[in-house]
């Protein structure tokens, strides 16, 4: 156990840093960007000198490390500033609603992408050779190739419009035991098959190449030798060891909805965090734009952390670095 | 060991699904039975995240306002709540009418330098804890115009008042201007007299806010307060759930009539498309864009009884750098604009959602001239000026800059560059840029052509003509100066007969127009779509408090 406890602790001192580089690197983009949110919020009606003033003293005429050092400093004490979006509203009460909101949907996603890609990958697999494994893994490829913003106004167009099924858009929450849900409603359905479908190609085409893999191993062909059937072969030895690598995975899915988030909101109307940010870009909300990829980022690093952990766990030869490998 | 974990796992995930799945069909189902009935009157759409609608309730869809803070609203979707939750000395009624409110009238004196507001006594604010008073006026004007307040717009409307512009440079403790005479006189003192001073205190910075909950929050800072604003408008905020809605209630004691009839007013903030919305009574107003504008107007339609079109008071306009070569010269500036069919844009382009701009001020607006005739689509004047001037070679690479994101410019800029390539031989490339880039390079000039659009802060040509093309003033972007122009501009300032005035800015505007630092291309028109249970709707056509005048009927 000592080897992962050096392992973790030595991941966990790096975090800091990604995140360190990863913050600096946001907000001098942003600084750079032309234009900023006094000149933009003020609009055509205000004096030139009045902006020039106001830009001054909130000294955003200063250099970029002056800055970055005055906002860092005020972050590590806990104050993540006010949105600009929300004039004057602290940022964070503006973020954590709207997380909530992504944060709900896309686990959903990322248990359905998941649950519905493994089992399809390991039936591809077991079906290598006939017309059933091309169809099944192309057919999900189909969906990961078409961009989001092909496919939500097809979507649309198809489940709105003509079958009248689902509503076009929105954010529907129902409340249960005083927790505001948003995922039991028919808005979400949509969203979902976006965020899902493409997903499923990526998860199911990885679990079929570790199926296969496994299914050449010699301990297989000995159970199936010792006259085991079938099925129990493939649930028992095969997905069980097949299952493993395909933790890593999970981290990078998480990012890519998280990715798709910002799509998939401004294209439905959903209030969450990936709509807030692409306001936030378009309104030079700094403090929001910061948050939101701090915020971001130390949730991918943690969800990476976890997936390693994880991993030990399941996996004891990566336990023990030490221990024989074979 | 490891088996038992793995299907521990395996069997969670499974759990997870069946109740995930299985909520989705629930939910699927029972939406299913709402789904086919868009003409379900007031019904409540399953699971909505709003409250069971209240007899008497209007649902608007709307954006969320970026600040509640009236001392910062410098753009109208702020303002249009702003004017809902607070009021100030004078408002526009909703015939457009200058009428006194929280101020229940006030003398000039003959100087035309110092009013006197006299102010209703049974004002409160919303938490009735107490009631408005001439000191909460200074207060909030002074707290506009306080540099430390970092509103962009606080001296915009105000700088009239005598010392107001000391004390927004940091130069004095108070606004010499602003004096309290007692609890209910306020004495307003103006540096020169102004035919538009009263007019422009009806603008958000002017009004009163709370003291004791402002306290020191600047149009950046420590704006909790206005998640739940203590005001004194006919309505007051109950819940602003950002991003999701905004509640307002009727305030029971305002003192203005008509009182508010609404039992509630809800902003819808997000979510969609607001037609659809609109057809399954989610919404009971919405606008009506260009894509759907066509199906809308048709007769046949069952919505077309519930279209209704007012103008706006506003203008869309391409700019030129009048002080830059080849625009410094007149013919140039009037070849190009010669060489753009308005009634083509408008009538056939923008399927008449827009009234072709023949002048600067719109319909509607005091001293609009119906039989200016412009300049008219003339091509072949329009070649033969541009030949005095130096013909097309002097116009080899420009460029016309705009505002926007995305592959392409809008279409009524494409249509007018294809025209100035039709009738004029010139070749002009649209340049878009982000809203923020693009205002710094009109703000300090570096532009050749440009296109904007400016809407009226209250019904004067005062706010369009002084404002735009007064030489000395700060939102002259084409930088035009014509001694002509700003003389009369001048002389209709101080002016206190009404038609003389209005006179001076119709000659004004005739100059300008021949000049041409402008191409005004169209006026706005609001085309909505109301429900018929919505009585005493209407669209104004600039910012001010419209919804005590409706109510619903069954």
């Amino acid at each position: 156990m000592q080897g992962l406890a050096s392992y973790i602790t030595g991941r966990l001192l790096l975090a800091p840093v990604v995140l360190l580089v990863i913050s600096f690197a946001t907000f001098a983009l942003g600084r750079y960007a032309p234009g900023d949110y006094v000149e933009i919020q003020a609009g055509t009606r205000a004096r030139p000198e009045t902006i020039e003033r106001i830009r001054h003293e909130r000294g955003l005429d200063d250099p970029v490390y002056e800055q970055y050092g005055r906002y860092a400093w005020r972050a590590l004490h806990g104050d993540f500033g006010e949105s600009k979006r929300y004039r004057g509203v602290a940022v964070e009460d503006v973020i954590f609603p709207r997380l909530w909101v992504t944060v709900q949907y896309n686990a959903i996603a990322l248990i359905l992408t998941f649950g519905i890609g493994i089992p399809i990958g390991t039936w591809a697999a077991t079906k290598r050779g006939t017309w059933l494994d091309p169809l099944a893994i192309g057919t999900f490829l189909l969906f990961a190739s078409v961009p989001v913003v092909v496919s939500v106004p097809a979507l649309q167009w198809l489940f709105a419009v003509k079958l009248g099924w689902l509503p076009t858009s929105g954010w529907r929450v129902h409340e249960f035991f005083g927790v505001e849900l948003g995922i039991f409603s028919r808005q979400i359905i949509l969203p979902m098959l976006i965020l899902t479908l493409p997903g499923v190609a990526g998860v199911a085409r990885y679990m079929r190449g570790q199926v296969l893999e496994v299914l050449d191993q010699d301990y297989v062909r000995t159970a199936r030798a010792k006259g085991l059937r079938g099925d129990v072969v493939v649930s028992r030895h095969v997905v069980r060891n097949a299952l493993l690598p395909i933790a890593t995975i999970l981290g990078f899915e998480l990012a890519g909805l998280l990715a798709g988030s910002i799509f998939v909101e401004t294209l439905l109307g959903i209030p969450g965090i990936g709509l807030y940010a692409f306001e936030s870009i378009g309104s030079r909300d700094y403090d929001s734009i910061m948050a939101i990829v701090l915020m971001g980022s130390a949730a991918f690093i943690a969800a990476n952390l976890l997936v390693d952990i994880a991993y030990g766990f399941i996996d004891p030869r990566i336990r023990l670095p030490g221990a024989v490998r074979p | 060991m490891e088996t038992r974990r793995l299907v521990l796992v395996l069997t969670g995930i499974a759990v997870v699904l069946i109740v995930v799945i299985g909520g989705l069909s629930l939910a699927l189902l029972a939406g299913g039975e709402d789904s086919g009935g868009s003409g379900g009157g007031n019904q409540q759409p399953d699971g909505s995240p709003l409250p069971e609608r209240l007899e008497g309730e209007l649902r608007l869809f709307g954006p969320d306002p970026i600040t509640l803070d009236p001392a910062c609203a410098a753009d109208a979707g702020s303002a249009e709540y702003i004017v809902e939750i607070f009021s100030g000395l004078v408002s526009f009624d909703r015939d457009l009418k200058l009428v006194p409110d929280v101020a229940s009238s006030w003398d000039v004196s003959d100087d035309g330098k110092t009013y006197t507001f006299h102010l209703r006594p049974n004002v409160l604010f919303h938490d009735r804890s107490r009631r408005v008073t001439a000191g909460d006026f200074k207060f909030s004007m002074e707290r506009s115009l306080d540099p430390d307040t970092q509103s962009t717009v606080g001296d915009v409307y105000l700088d009239d008042i005598a010392g107001a512009r000391e004390f927004a440079d940091g130069k004095a403790d108070e606004v010499s201007g602003i004096k309290v005479i007692d609890e209910d006189t306020l004495e307003l003192d103006i540096s020169q007299p102004s035919s538009v001073f009263v007019e422009k205190l009806s603008y958000p910075t002017a009004y009163v806010v709370d003291r004791n909950e402002v306290k020191g929050s600047t149009c950046f800072e420590g704006g909790n307060w206005t998640l739940k604003p203590n005001g004194t408008g006919p309505f007051r905020l109950k819940e602003w759930v950002l991003g999701q809605r905004l509640e307002l209630e009727p305030n029971s004691q305002y003192y203005l009539d008509p009182k508010p009839a609404l039992s509630r007013v809800t902003y819808v903030l997000s979510g969609g498309s607001p037609l659809v919305m609109y057809e399954n009574d989610e919404i009971d107003i919405t606008g009506v864009g260009i894509n759907d504008i066509e199906s809308v107007r048709d007769p046949n339609n069952p919505l077309n009884k519930e279209y209704s079109e007012t103008p706006s008071l506003d203008v869309f306009y391409i700019g030129f750098n009048a002080q830059q070569a080849p625009f410094d010269d007149p013919k140039v500036r009037q070849a190009l604009n010669m060489a753009v069919d308005r009634d083509f844009l408008a009538n056939d382009l923008l399927a008449e959602l827009v009234l072709p701009a023949n002048g600067v001020l719109p319909p509607g607006m005091p001293g609009y001239n119906e039989g200016l005739d412009g300049l008219p689509f003339d091509p072949d004047r329009a070649r033969q000026l541009l030949d005095e001037a130096g013909g097309p070679e002097i116009l080899t690479d420009v460029k016309l800059l705009a505002s926007g994101q995305g592959a392409s410019p809008s279409q009524v800029l494409e249509a007018v560059v294809a025209m100035w390539q039709d009738n004029l031989g010139v070749t002009v490339t649209v340049e878009q840029e982000d809203f923020g880039l693009f205002l710094r390079d009109i703000d300090q000039g570096t532009f050749q052509i440009f296109s904007l659009g400016w809407v009226a802060d209250y019904p004067d040509p005062q706010n369009f003509l002084d404002i735009k093309f007064h030489s000395q003033s700060g939102n002259n972007e084409t930088k035009y100066a014509s001694s002509r122009v700003d003389s009369l501009l001048d002389q209709a300032r101080t002016e206190k007969d009404e038609q003389k005035r209005l006179d001076l800015y119709r000659q004004a505007e005739e100059t300008i127009v021949q000049d041409s630092p402008w191409i005004p291309l169209y006026h706005g028109k609001a085309s909505v779509l109301t429900k018929p249970y919505v009585k005493g709707y209407f669209i104004p056509p600039f910012v001010i408090n419209n919804l005590r005048y409706v109510s619903i009927t069954e």
